[in-house]
């Protein structure tokens, strides 16, 4: 509850972590304890968790520590008797209630999938849902299943079509793509109609040929092919055979290619012409060989296959194929009843007809097909009984068979549109995956990609595929742990990753923009903050984005990196001097983030990122109260002292007010950075951030840096603010709904942080065709969201909003540097309160976003 | 105790002097709700109400209905879904109940059962979901049982009653082993064999001449026609044998169509052999003809093996009032346009429609879009009449027809969902006790010393809670699950 988070925020600021009685005393003074679920505020007795103990909740009870208690709810306030879990708050409500009442039901219009990671959560085995509910769920999970099995195939599939393995692969490829792609290109959609064309001309012809005025009469008196119907016939086959062996020799997989339906029916098509000509050649002396001539009818008869070449041009065709195949149950249904009707009534109405004179039903065999065609009400008349009984007995038949054809043809149309439904939406897919890879080969995405989400329960089919095992080995490794806050560092450094890859993106495409903005020092340094991007991409090992690496693999090195980068880098900050110069240029890159803190009106846009905020906990009543707060002259009140305690305190004081889950430690973490005590978090945390503003040292240093410089001299803190202000700024090229999506979903236990790469990859098709120069429309309706918020009038800061996106590359490396500290910092130390530093820059990651960029912007006005 | 009695003199004065306009605040896992007294005791026998009541009880009789009390805010706590809370205070309001949608039926209904409030005061509009969901419940429950019951084997059994479940198992379910699968589907051969020995019998090429004259079956095809009844009554007796309840047996429907396919055959041989004796031979001959009709039913013995046709017959037992709507439709239709098909056609000189009740066929066979063509209109006005009487026809039986499918799809769909419920079931049950006897000592000990401390009835509310799903049999074994909880 917004409320007791406030209190906790700033009964946080002054204290350290409790005391184990104080804990315990806690628990004690009360039976009841409060659980707050993604801001759904639960109460529930001691005793009621204690019903299954080895459960989270259940755990929770026997934790006396800080630390326990970190490691099991996410935040959690003490004097209200009130733990906080960053969780779905809907499953939840199923979840408590199974500690009520001993029975576990779910939500009847929750995913099964999102329910089943919340069970994993929980540590609740699903085994405990009802039946009731067991049933959908587990209905539901395995279609889900299916379908990402058959997505799989499908995929696997694409993937098998590389043409790397033999001789000139290059033209093979164009030529596979000209025959079996007619989407892909103008002119394999004209071969595609010729060969359409080929096929009906050449089934026209096959009936013609069977009209007695066209035959003509050879010398034993059988009647042969019209001859110019046969040099149509000749010329058609022989376009399919061209087609085939062409298809054939270009396949990438000749066994699979000899395999396929579709396949099989070309080489039908055309294997009886020449089976023709071969037996009617070699038998030329005997064939009036009657059988010689029913083979060649045979023959004849299979040329009729050609017709189902058809299906290759229409996918309607092949569905239609699919759905017979996969409903082959129902249709035997249908065959079975249509069998057992018409057994009946062909004996019962044998027995009524037969005494009858001159009848047509003479045994049972024989009535068949009357019951066929009465049943299927095709009714020729060629047979009907006579005798009242067999009127009734037909009658009846008539009726049972309307309603036996009738009853499981809708199961089969089901199946049909399904599978219709289901073909469209991977086409769709497919189109999406296509952009991606394209957006790839630019070099602008490390993808996450939406498959991981369900990686534990089939395998992947993700486009690398030794990925797989490593993303699986990795999930392993944070379930095991899931209980730890460590699992926020993951899920926060993917999501840098995709940030910052994205607003490296929109910078390469914006390079038109640069140009003509050239006046201004962020600007001018666009390449050499590319070159920075690459060189930390190095450095910290992480995916090259070129490469199809996931971020899983890239994090582990990335972490050995980590372990080794703080040794050589003590030296340097041996000499405060070099550290501050360092960081007055790094801030420098983000020279808006000091003059933030020089403008009062900054202060305002510090907390547009509260616009951001709601989405993230829900919590929306704590915009209300952070607003108010940040506002300027609350801000000035905030700050008696000097102006660089001013500063802080501004800095300070955003997250305050702003941040949602209220932990005791941030904040007191972040006021001893602030005391300019030395402490071991932020050695190596400048550390890092010097190495990597590095190649920026040589840039020309604009106004806003002296301003820059100026305060970090003033005070050890700055490059902290500076850090914050930077990572903040990756919030706007992001859409607010995304960023909080990733970031409190990701953070499940069972399949984290993927769930929403499906948004987020179609955020980043958005970013792919949105103009540079706004960055997204996203962006910009996030910027005058906000902007209305405030009663201010601000014009240029309008103007500026919109030009903002080259700003945010900066920031983004900013924000990089930032993670990777944390990292540092994390492994570095170990203890306790590193990990919570890295746990709490997070946070303010997200509630200041666009701070920098505004101010940086105000600036420039200026 | 003292101490208690004596903080809580105003919960005593409130609740004698004036219960009507006394408010009480009701926690409910964290959601707070003021009621008024007079409001609560419109339904005296609900829980808030009998709380209001027995406020002047003392700390005992609140507590055994309520979870917690806190003396300083006068709030009673309950430790319940809020969620479900929220639909149920309603009846104090409105007098009725809608469930939250979302909220399982089944979770609701408990709920309502904790607080006390009559399933009469849920509204129908919800009810209909509540009893679907029990019925199935009941469905799943029926599946798990019938697989327990095969798979109870008790040794303490005679040996006899031993023997007798194998057979049965053996016979009645072809899933449990592979030569019970073999016997079925020789069975099922045999079914097919009979019936097209049947069917081929009645070819006059086959047949064959007998002294008198009359033709007979061939002698291989009646001899196979024994083999085949043979195989029948085996199966049958055993079957009669072995069934655990033989009136049950010998009533289910399956086995009255098992009985009717092997009558015929050996009524029509004590006719040929003793029949002579009673009556005129031909006679006789008349009577065993009659019964050869009988052999149609063998067919219906394929419904054992298929689960399809079981569906269908369901469904039709269930569409029974659109059956009878599908044939009241084509009857009123087959009387209007005979009757005028007949009155158009008397202009006719040499009208096929001779009179209303012979064209009755015609009606019927133009309605059902058969149209054989021995009986058609020749005046204009009779085409017309034609004509129409189709497109009524097809629409007399397009529209009833409809829920009738419905029907069968529904059931055919449920039949599956079903089908992989009773699988997990019986999956939960297998690990339970696969796990419980391994790790079910150390854990249970733990959870008992807990649950003793605790809370000593929440042991008996976790087993009041797990005869949710109907098996009462499975009650012992859902215990484990909790036990089992522990375990992880």
């Amino acid at each position: 509850m917004p409320l007791g988070m406030n209190k906790h925020g700033s009964r946080s600021t002054t204290s350290l972590p409790p005391d184990p009685t104080e804990i315990v005393r806690s628990k004690a003074c009360s039976r009841r304890v409060k659980l707050n679920v993604g801001g759904l505020a639960h109460e529930v007795l001691w005793r009621t968790l204690d019903r299954l103990p080895r459960t989270r909740l259940g755990k929770l009870r026997d934790c006396n520590t800080h630390d326990s208690l970190m490691e099991i709810c996410d935040d959690y306030n003490l004097e209200e008797n009130e733990y906080f879990f960053d969780r779905h708050p809907g499953a939840f409500t199923s979840i408590l209630n199974f500690y009520r009442t001993g029975k576990l039901h779910m939500m009847e219009e929750m995913c099964a999938l999102s329910f089943s990671q919340e069970l994993d959560y929980w540590g609740v085995d699903e085994i405990y849902l009802e039946s009731c509910c067991q049933a959908r769920y587990h209905q539901k999970k395995e279609q889900m299943n299916e379908e990402l099995k058959r997505e799989a195939e499908t995929l696997r599939e694409r993937e098998g079509e590389e043409f790397d393995n033999t001789c000139c692969a290059e033209k093979r490829k164009k030529l596979w793509d000209l025959l079996e792609k007619p989407n892909s290109s103008v002119a394999a959609k004209i071969l595609a109609i010729i060969s359409i064309m080929f096929i009906v001309l050449s089934t026209i012809a096959l009936s013609l040929n069977t009209l007695p005025e066209l035959q003509g009469v050879d010398e034993f008196g059988q009647t042969t092919d019209n001859p110019q119907l046969a040099h149509v016939e000749a010329v058609c086959i022989a376009w399919f055979t061209m087609e085939y062996l062409l298809r054939f020799l270009s396949s990438p997989k000749k066994w699979k290619f000899f395999k396929g339906p579709l396949n099989a029916i070309d080489l039908l098509a055309i294997l009886p012409y020449y089976v023709t000509i071969f037996l009617t050649e070699s038998n030329k002396s005997v064939l009036q060989f009657q059988n010689v001539r029913r083979v060649v009818q045979i023959f004849r008869i299979m040329r009729i296959l050609r017709i189902l070449k058809l299906a290759r041009h229409s996918t309607g065709l092949q569905s239609l194929g699919f759905t017979l195949r996969r409903s082959y149950n129902e249709l035997g249904l249908l065959i079975l009843f249509l069998a057992m009707g018409i057994m009946i009534f062909s004996s019962l109405v044998f027995f009524a007809e037969k005494d009858e004179d001159d009848t047509k039903f003479k045994s049972i065999p024989a009535s068949f097909w009357w019951a066929t065609i009465t049943m299927t009400t095709v009714g020729y008349g060629d047979i009907y009984p006579k005798t009242l009984l067999g009127k009734i007995v037909g009658g009846l038949c008539c009726i049972a068979g309307v309603l036996v054809i009738a009853l499981p043809i809708p199961i089969i149309v089901n199946n049909f549109s399904e599978f219709y439904k289901e073909q469209k939406r991977q086409e769709k897919a497919i189109k999406r995956r296509e952009a991606l890879e394209r957006a790839k080969r630019n070099g602008s995405i490390v993808s996450m990609n939406m498959k991981d989400a369900f990686a534990r329960s089939i395998e992947l089919m993700d486009i690398v595929v030794e990925k797989n095992g490593e993303s699986i080995a990795k999930k392993d490794k944070v379930q095991d742990n899931h209980l730890s806050p460590s699992k926020w560092k993951w899920t926060k450094r993917t999501l840098s990753e995709t940030s910052s890859s994205k607003s490296f993106e929109t910078k390469e495409q914006g390079s038109p923009e640069k140009a003509r903005s050239s006046s201004s020092p962020q600007h001018l340094n666009v390449q050499q903050l590319e070159d920075m991007y690459n060189k930390m991409a190095k450095t910290q090992s992480q995916p090259n984005l070129n490469t199809k690496e996931s971020s899983q693999a890239g994090k582990q090195k990335e972490e050995l990196e980590m372990e080794t980068l703080p040794g050589p880098m003590v030296p340097l900050l041996a000499t405060r001097t070099d550290g501050i110069i360092d960081m007055r240029s790094m801030s420098s890159i983000d020279s808006f983030i000091s003059c933030a803190a020089e403008f009062p009106d900054t202060g305002r846009f510090s907390h547009s990122p509260l616009t951001a905020l709601p989405c993230k906990g829900g919590i929306s009543l704590l915009q209300e109260q952070g607003r108010p707060e940040s506002s300027t002259p609350r801000y000035v009140e905030v700050n008696p002292g000097s102006e660089s305690s001013h500063r802080s305190a501004f800095f300070i004081d955003s997250p305050k007010s702003s941040i949602k889950a209220s932990n005791p430690l941030k904040l007191r973490s972040l006021k001893v950075n602030f005391m300019e005590e030395d402490t071991s978090t932020l050695v190596p945390a400048s550390n890092v951030l010097r190495t990597y503003p590095d190649p920026l040292k040589s840039r020309g240093a604009a106004a806003a840096v002296t301003d820059t410089s100026l305060l970090s001299d003033r005070s050890l803190m700055s490059p902290e603010t500076s850090i914050y202000t930077t990572a903040s700024a990756r919030t706007p090229p992001k859409s607010p709904e995304a960023q909080a999506a990733i970031a409190f979903n990701f953070h499940d236990a069972g399949i984290h942080k993927y769930i929403d790469a499906d948004t987020d990859d179609e955020g980043q098709l958005m970013y792919d065709s949105s103009p540079p120069g706004n960055v997204s429309p996203k962006y910009s309706v996030a910027n005058s969201g906000y902007l209305k918020q405030k009663d201010h009038v601000y014009r240029t800061e309008k103007n500026h909003l919109e030009a903002a996106a080259l700003p945010t590359s900066p920031k983004v490396i900013g924000q990089n540097c930032i993670y990777s500290m944390e990292g540092i910092t994390g492994r570095t130390q170990g203890n306790q309160e590193t990990v919570r530093l890295e746990n709490h820059i997070s946070p303010e990651v997200h509630v200041l976003p666009g701070s920098g960029g505004h101010a940086n912007t105000h600036d420039q006005s200026i | 105790k003292m101490a208690g009695d004596s903080r809580f003199p105003d919960v005593d004065t409130d609740g004698s002097e004036k219960s009507e306009e006394m408010e009480i605040v009701v926690n409910v896992g964290g959601v707070r709700q003021v009621f008024y007294g007079d409001n609560l005791n419109q339904y005296p026998e609900t829980r808030l109400a009998e709380l209001v009541n027995c406020l002047s009880g003392g700390y005992d009789s609140i507590f055994s209905l309520c979870d917690d009390y806190d003396p300083g805010k006068r709030e009673f706590y309950f430790d319940r879904d809020p969620d479900a809370f929220k639909c149920i205070i309603d009846v104090y309001y409105f007098g009725e109940i809608h469930m939250k949608k979302g909220i399982c039926p089944i979770c609701f209904k408990n709920e309502m059962e904790f607080w006390k409030v009559d399933l009469q005061f849920l509204d129908d509009c919800c009810k209909a979901h509540l009893s679907e969901k029990k019925e199935e419940l009941e469905e799943i429950a029926r599946r798990v049982q019938l697989i327990l019951d095969d798979l109870g084997v008790d040794a303490s059994e005679s040996r006899w009653k031993r023997c007798q479940k194998c057979i049965w198992k053996f016979l009645e379910k072809p899933e449990s082993s592979y030569p019970a699968r073999v016997i079925a589907v020789l069975s099922f051969l045999f079914i097919l064999i009979s019936s097209v020995v049947m069917c081929v019998g009645t070819i006059p090429d086959l047949q064959v001449v007998d002294a008198e004259g009359n033709r007979m079956e061939h002698p291989t095809l009646d001899s196979i026609e024994t083999a085949c009844i043979g195989w029948f009554t085996m199966e049958y007796v055993l079957r009669l044998i072995s069934s655990p309840n033989k009136l049950h047996f010998a009533l289910s429907f399956m086995n009255i169509v098992d009985v009717l396919a092997i009558l015929p055959f050996y009524i029509s041989l004590t006719l040929t052999h003793l029949g002579a004796k009673l009556m005129e031979l031909s006679n006789v001959q008349q009577a065993v003809q009659a019964l050869r009709i009988m052999r149609i039913a063998r067919i219906f013995k394929l419904a054992r093996h298929s689960s399809g046709l079981q569906t269908l017959t369901y469904a039709l037992k269930r569409s029974f009032k659109e059956l009878g709507l599908l044939l009241m439709y084509l009857a009123v239709g087959i009387f209007v346009f005979s009757a005028l098909g007949y009155t158009m056609e008397q202009s006719h000189p040499e009208t096929l429609f001779k009179s209303i009740p012979q064209s009755f066929w015609w009606a019927i066979i133009t309605m059902t879009t058969v149209g054989y063509g021995d009986i058609y209109p020749k005046t204009t006005l009779g085409k017309l009449n034609a004509a129409i009487s189709f497109l009524c026809g097809v629409i007399a039986i397009a529209l009833p027809i409809h829920p009738i499918i419905n029907n069968f799809v529904r059931y055919y769909n449920k039949q599956r969902v079903l089908e992989t419920a009773a699988k997990h079931e019986l999956e939960l049950m297998e690990l339970n006790s696969a796990e419980g006897k391994a790790a079910g000592s150390r854990s249970e000990l733990e959870d008992f010393s807990r649950e003793g401390k605790d809370d000593p009835f929440y042991s008996s509310r976790i087993k009041v809670s797990h005869s949710d799903t109907f098996i009462h049999l499975l009650s012992e074994e859902k215990n484990y699950r909790t036990r089992l909880q522990s375990c992880k």
